[in-house]
């Protein structure tokens, strides 16, 4: 384990639904802590929950988010340890409840609480500007934007940037900007050569913020959301790894961007068109 | 394939335009983020004032700020009822010294705010 990080507090956010949100927030928060940090990642998507299930820990939720707020269960009865990884927590939120239910001086106070004990707090937002997702990124350090090369979810994440910008704690009280990245998720380099789809580079050039990662669109993550372990645990797959650099660049390591330009298929699987 | 197609410019492909389109959008958005905070304000008290004296419709005006290097340019587009309904408005507040400059026709009014669509454009400039 390195030193202490200086961006605790991480919000996985996108404005746009469906683009890879919560399946990356479950696999960084693993990619942390298999690097050694201890790591806890909060659904803040209240009356939609779903991380549980891509973590795999559906059935042991007793207590969640909403109710340590309330002060009806202790943080330590509603944190849900890892099975797999050492290291590893997930905060459930309400099912049931609605997104009134997060409280700024809530959702301060459960933060400052987990800081004194992680040395990572991922949050996962919940689509839209609404106050799910402004409460997941208004104590953030530092925001993971995750787009798709699709028109919708760049504007979107544009959308997001500006929100970052203005209405974060960071920007309110004057600090030093909340830092942002790029992760590019879903990417067809097949279909961007073939001039269907927004490259990496169109992408960075509009949105105008550091990359993070592209992460492929793999069958493995679909796969991966079907049996509840996050994708990175799948070391063979294409997504698996990307995600395992995603975490490592973030942490400082100087990676190469992979999986960007199509595969060089062989003599022999070009004959037999078969696909991984 | 015919001979034909091989001598055709191929067509763009539409992650450009998406990357264009995009641009556009997004020029005219960021824009009006970092607008000032008074600026709808702004429009709504000029709005009521204006509509002291003439009826207009609150959905067809236009409030537009443009920075330029060392001038901002405020910009208020609004169109104003037919003539026949402003007669009767102007009566009412004995302001006839307002010349709309065309009757308005609601049909195709795109077309006729571009062209010489019934406006007043009132321009305020302000250096700073």
């Amino acid at each position: 384990m390195g030193e202490a990080p200086l961006s605790k507090i991480i919000v996985m956010t996108s404005g746009k639904g469906g683009v890879g949100k919560t399946t990356s927030s479950a696999a960084f928060a693993t990619g942390l802590a298999l690097r050694g940090f201890k790591t806890v990642v909060i659904d803040f998507d209240v009356g939609l929950r779903n991380l549980d299930l891509v973590m795999g820990c559906e059935r042991r939720v007793v207590f969640d988010f909403i109710n340590v707020i309330n002060g009806e269960a202790k943080l330590s009865q509603a944190l849900i340890k890892d099975k797999r990884i050492d290291n590893l927590y997930i905060l459930p939120t309400s099912q049931t409840r609605d997104k009134d239910a997060l409280t700024p001086a809530g959702v301060e106070r459960v933060l400052n609480d987990l800081s004194k004990e992680f040395d990572y707090i991922l949050c996962d937002s919940p689509a839209g500007i609404e106050r799910g997702a402004l409460m997941s990124l208004y104590f953030a350090d530092h925001a993971i934007i995750v787009t798709n090369p699709e028109v919708s979810s760049v504007r979107d994440s544009d959308r997001i940037l500006g929100v970052l910008a203005s209405r974060s704690r960071r920007a309110e009280q004057g600090l030093e900007p909340v830092t942002q990245q790029l992760l590019l998720t879903r990417y067809d380099p097949e279909r961007v050569e073939r001039g269907e789809m927004l490259k990496v580079d169109d992408v960075l050039e509009i949105l105008a913020i550091p990359l993070l990662g592209v992460i492929p669109e793999s069958q493995a993550v679909l796969r991966a959301s079907n049996v509840g372990m996050p994708v990175i645990l799948d070391e063979a797959s294409n997504a698996g790894q990307a995600y395992t650099d995603a975490v490592g660049r973030f942490l400082g390591d100087e990676i190469e961007h992979r999986f960007v330009s199509p595969q060089k298929k062989g003599l022999f699987s070009r004959l037999l068109r078969r696909s991984a | 394939m015919s001979i034909f197609s091989f001598f055709r410019s191929a067509p763009r492909p539409s992650a450009v335009q998406a990357k264009e389109r995009l641009q556009i959008v997004m020029a005219h958005e960021r824009a009006g983020r970092t607008g000032p905070d008074y600026l709808p304000m702004l429009q709504q008290e000029l709005l009521a004032v204006i509509a002291k004296y003439i009826d207009i419709d609150q959905n067809k005006v236009e409030v537009k700020l443009d920075r330029g290097g060392d001038c901002s340019t405020l910009e208020l587009n609004i169109e104003l009822p037919a003539r026949e309904q402003l007669k009767s408005a102007m009566a009412a507040v004995k302001k006839p010294d307002l010349k709309p400059s065309a009757s308005a026709d609601q049909d195709d009014e795109d077309d006729k705010l571009a062209a010489n669509g019934p406006l007043t454009n009132g321009g305020v400039k302000k250096r700073h």
